[in-house]
């Protein structure tokens, strides 16, 4: 990727960085996303799933339900999406079946990803075209949140982990967690 | 009232009728594995009472042959135990008189049995360990074989690679492959005890919430919201089912609620499954008294819209304190698609039934689809993901079954083989 399009990249990327702080001052899973349309931004969302008690509302659904309330659904074949940790399996399908021209993410997500984390939902056989997928664009910055977030009390969990004695670390090394099965989705 | 009592009345009350069939437990990704992968492995012909030198000599050539590789094979094999088609190449062994069949004739029939008993096959290795030039050398520089007149007869065997996950399929592949040793346990999914507790649990009540699904997609696909599709939540832990939420699919419904042309995928993150969840969620909000629309949107269809929705959504007759479906039991008309599957493994539930597999778009069963050549997937079992079960990847698991209706003709629920649930 060369300069210039990386700096296109990160820019939407940091946008998507500021709707996962948004969602961690609510308490929610720090993960954030926009969807980009012809360089303009078309939609935002961030992560709902404490608020609304509904484990499905994740930053994709929730800036789509935005984005679709007011446009056609075939508007996404040419919308590409930034979020801040990799597409879950549930979101990587939802995104294939809307036909979204490309998804560009910052960590890989080692629990239940769909885009190389830990299937490839993106890429499996399917009735649906592949979908591209771009990883590790400010993947630092989207650990760190979620380790803000771990740090914290998710008071409604049942029988919550002892979180107090947790330290947040600082540290990330290239090789540490969050990073992709398979190194060929990399950017 | 008793479960089947509720069951029946629920029914009843809606003038509906229970399907009829059974649950099928569906296969998890790593029982598909596990009764598909086969490998190559020796096999020497042994006297009985040098089995356990020779065990010794195969554990020094190769230091590195692993047990999990064979733990769940018998190890060394009596004549008689055998599997008949091994019988019928093993046969006779090497210590009797060999060569055309009249000179077998003269062996007495007691004698051969005799002589049957006193050899052993004893399972070495997967082949992959050692080349058959070096077993035999290995084989020849130690008792009994330093001393034998005759070389050791080295055999091939197709195997089971991996270990059973019933009786049944030990019984199976001691016929098929090899003697099996069946540990009662399964390490490939769910303890087989588990789930036959689970079916039993649920096989009278899935026809009856089946149908119910059934008429929610049928109400909602006659307003032409959505696709014929309906799934039903109910909560099972006090031991009576009470039903928490009822939700057809709604992919068809605009933003502002009317129809709209039946053309591409539409509203995805209105399918029936997503649907029910979201409405699981508000009535938690509400038992809580929380405002149950918060964050709401139209796009997510999370208001009941049919009289059977409404009439089951307005019940308050969920536990507080709840988190997500934890307990909660699912049952949809068709498959789900990987999405509605993993959104069902978010939610944390508990148990899934569904009526009708979906091969091409399915997330749940772990089936394999067929790759035709030039790399699109034709008709096969499915696309094998069993996104129900796969422990060292996802952070949830839930038993699944499907359904095999015993109406045949039961053609209400067939949709287009390529649609998403």
């Amino acid at each position: 990727m060369d300069a210039e399009s990386r700096a296109y990249h990160e820019a939407f990327m940091r946008e998507a960085i500021a709707m996962a702080e948004l969602a961690l001052k609510s308490d929610e899973t720090p993960v954030g996303c926009v969807f980009v349309r012809d360089g303009n931004i078309i939609g935002r969302g961030g992560n709902e799933t404490n608020r609304t008690l509904n484990g499905t509302r994740h930053a994709e659904f929730v800036a789509l339900a935005s984005i679709l309330q007011s446009n056609p659904i075939t508007i996404l074949e040419e919308t590409d999406l930034y979020v801040t940790v990799e597409p879950c399996v549930m979101c990587a399908s939802m995104l294939r079946q809307y036909r979204v021209r490309a998804v560009y993410f910052g960590c890989w997500n080692e629990r239940f990803g769909g885009t190389g984390g830990v299937l490839n939902i993106h890429s499996d056989p399917s009735v649906d075209s592949p979908m591209p997928v771009f990883g590790g664009i400010f993947r630092e910055e989207a650990i760190m949140l979620l380790r803000k977030f771990y740090v914290q009390e998710n008071e409604k969990a049942p029988e919550p982990k002892q979180k107090k004695t947790r330290e947040l670390k600082t540290e990330i090394a290239p090789t540490d967690i969050h990073a992709p099965k398979d190194a060929a989705t990399k950017v | 009232m008793s479960t089947p009592e509720v069951a029946a009345s629920s029914l009843e009350q809606l003038g509906l009728v229970a399907r009829r069939g059974q649950l099928q437990p569906l296969k998890t990704k790593d029982e598909v594995r596990a009764a598909l992968e086969t490998y190559s492995a020796y096999v020497v012909e042994v006297p009985a009472k040098h089995a356990n030198a020779v065990k010794d000599v195969i554990q020094d050539a190769l230091p590195d042959l692993r047990t999990s590789d064979f733990g769940h094979l018998r190890r060394v094999v009596q004549f008689k135990f055998l599997p008949p088609h091994l019988q019928k190449t093993f046969h006779p062994p090497s210590r009797l008189p060999r060569g055309d069949e009249d000179e077998h004739s003269d062996v007495p029939e007691d004698a051969l049995a005799e002589e049957l008993d006193t050899v052993r096959f004893f399972l070495v290795s997967p082949t992959r360990y050692i080349q058959p030039a070096d077993l035999l050398l290995a084989l020849r520089k130690k008792p009994p074989f330093d001393i034998l007149p005759t070389a050791p007869r080295i055999l091939y065997v197709t195997v089971p690679a991996l270990a059973p996950t019933s009786a049944e399929q030990a019984a199976k592949w001691t016929i098929d492959y090899w003697p099996i040793a069946y540990k009662n346990t399964n390490p490939y999914g769910p303890h087989p005890s588990l789930v036959l507790r689970n079916t039993a649990d649920l096989s009278y009540e899935a026809g009856h919430w089946l149908a119910l699904a059934r008429e929610a997609g049928r109400q909602i696909s006659d307003l032409q919201l959505g696709e014929n599709i309906g799934c039903v939540i109910v909560d099972k832990t006090k031991g009576v089912s009470n039903i928490i939420a009822v939700a057809g699919d709604c992919r068809w419904r605009s933003p502002v609620g009317a129809t709209t042309p039946q053309q591409g995928q539409g509203n995805v993150m209105a399918h029936a499954v997503e649907r029910a969840i979201a409405m699981v969620a508000k009535k938690r909000l509400r038992v809580a008294n929380a405002n149950p629309d918060l964050l709401d949107r139209p796009l997510f269809c999370d208001s009941p819209f049919t009289d059977l929705e409404k009439r089951f959504f307005a019940m308050d007759n969920l536990e507080p304190h709840g988190y997500l479906c934890v307990d909660l039991d699912i049952f949809i008309t068709h498959e789900p698609c990987v999405m509605c599957s993993m959104a069902i493994l978010h939610s944390r539930f508990r148990r899934c039934v569904f009526g009708r597999r979906v091969p091409l778009t399915g997330g749940l069963a772990a089936d394999e689809a067929v790759k035709k050549g030039d790399g699109s997937i034709g008709a096969g079992n499915g696309l094998g993901h069993g996104i129900f079960w796969r422990p060292s990847e996802l952070n949830w698991k839930f038993l699944a079954w499907d359904w095999v209706d015993e109406d045949e003709n039961d053609t209400v629920l067939s949709i287009k083989d390529t649609l998403h649930i």
